[in-house]
């Protein structure tokens, strides 16, 4: 059976609810990701901010806007042992595009890993990380 | 003056036909490393694009039967390369999606131009409000 926590990536960038939405935009285009977590001072996730959370301030001034007011709050909670398929039906159902997961164990809700919908397409594709630069290796003689 | 879609989309885009199954759409981005495909048509015509959230609603299918053309997001959601950036934000909005394709501007036309993504609108998002600081 594959778990949630076989196919997250570890780790979650993440910002606090106060920093701006120009914090959130830099740090996308630097790491090139389209979501990054809000968390307080504590660890405890808020929510998160996606692409399109973001894109919704075009135009507008990013240095006036907080991550608070632009996050999605943070609703459905996703265990790392849960297998794939749950985590899948939650997507499906809420039409999002990632989920963050959290460490069961600790007391307040800390993010440990996010699971992406990209995740999941690289899991249905069956090729395997490295796989194909292998493929594209040349023999040396 | 208000910026338009050729300032930051990019020239080509990955394309798969119709016919192909979902399998092998889920191998060509992950290959490629693209959240998105575009499908075409015998003519080389757009006739939709494939995100991510597309391939996840086929999961419990049977990907090696079900084809590009059962999942795709309809061609509607195109935009041309004269069109404002501000146009197509809000159709991204609108349609919860992170790429547009781009058309050729000529009219009946349905042949890629090139692909707007949204990461490419965030990072001149993040740059315009440097240079303005």
């Amino acid at each position: 059976m594959i778990r949630v926590c076989d196919l997250m990536h570890k780790g979650v960038l993440y910002c606090y609810p106060d920093d701006s939405a120009q914090v959130i935009a830099d740090m996308m285009a630097t790491n090139r990701i389209r979501s990054v977590a809000v968390v307080d001072e504590s660890g405890e996730v808020w929510g998160s901010v996606s692409m399109l959370d973001l894109l919704q301030l075009y135009g507008k001034k990013l240095d006036k806007t907080q991550a608070q007011e632009i996050m999605r709050p943070y609703r459905i909670e996703v265990d790392p042992q849960w297998p794939i398929e749950k985590a899948i039906e939650l997507m499906k159902k809420h039409r999002i595009e990632h989920l963050l997961i959290i460490d069961p164990h600790a007391g307040p809700k800390r993010p440990v890993g996010i699971l992406t919908d990209f995740d999941i397409v690289r899991y249905m594709s069956h090729v395997e990380l490295g796989v194909y630069e292998q493929m594209l290796k040349v023999p040396s003689d | 003056m208000e910026e338009r879609v050729m300032r930051l989309m990019k020239r080509g885009a990955i394309t798969v036909g119709e016919d192909a199954t979902v399998r092998e759409v889920a191998q060509v981005m992950v290959v490629n490393r693209i959240g998105y495909c575009v499908v075409v048509n015998d003519k080389h015509e757009v006739v939709g694009i494939i995100s991510p959230r597309s391939i996840l609603r086929a999961f419990g299918m049977d990907l090696d039967r079900t084809k590009a053309k059962d999942i795709l997001l309809p061609h509607t959601i195109t935009i041309t390369p004269s069109s404002p950036l501000s146009e197509a934000v809000a159709l991204m909005l609108e349609k919860r999606v992170d790429h547009l394709v781009v058309i050729a501007d000529r009219p009946g036309s349905r042949a890629v131009y090139g692909i707007l993504h949204g990461e490419d609108l965030v990072r001149a998002m993040a740059k315009n409000q440097e240079t303005k600081a």
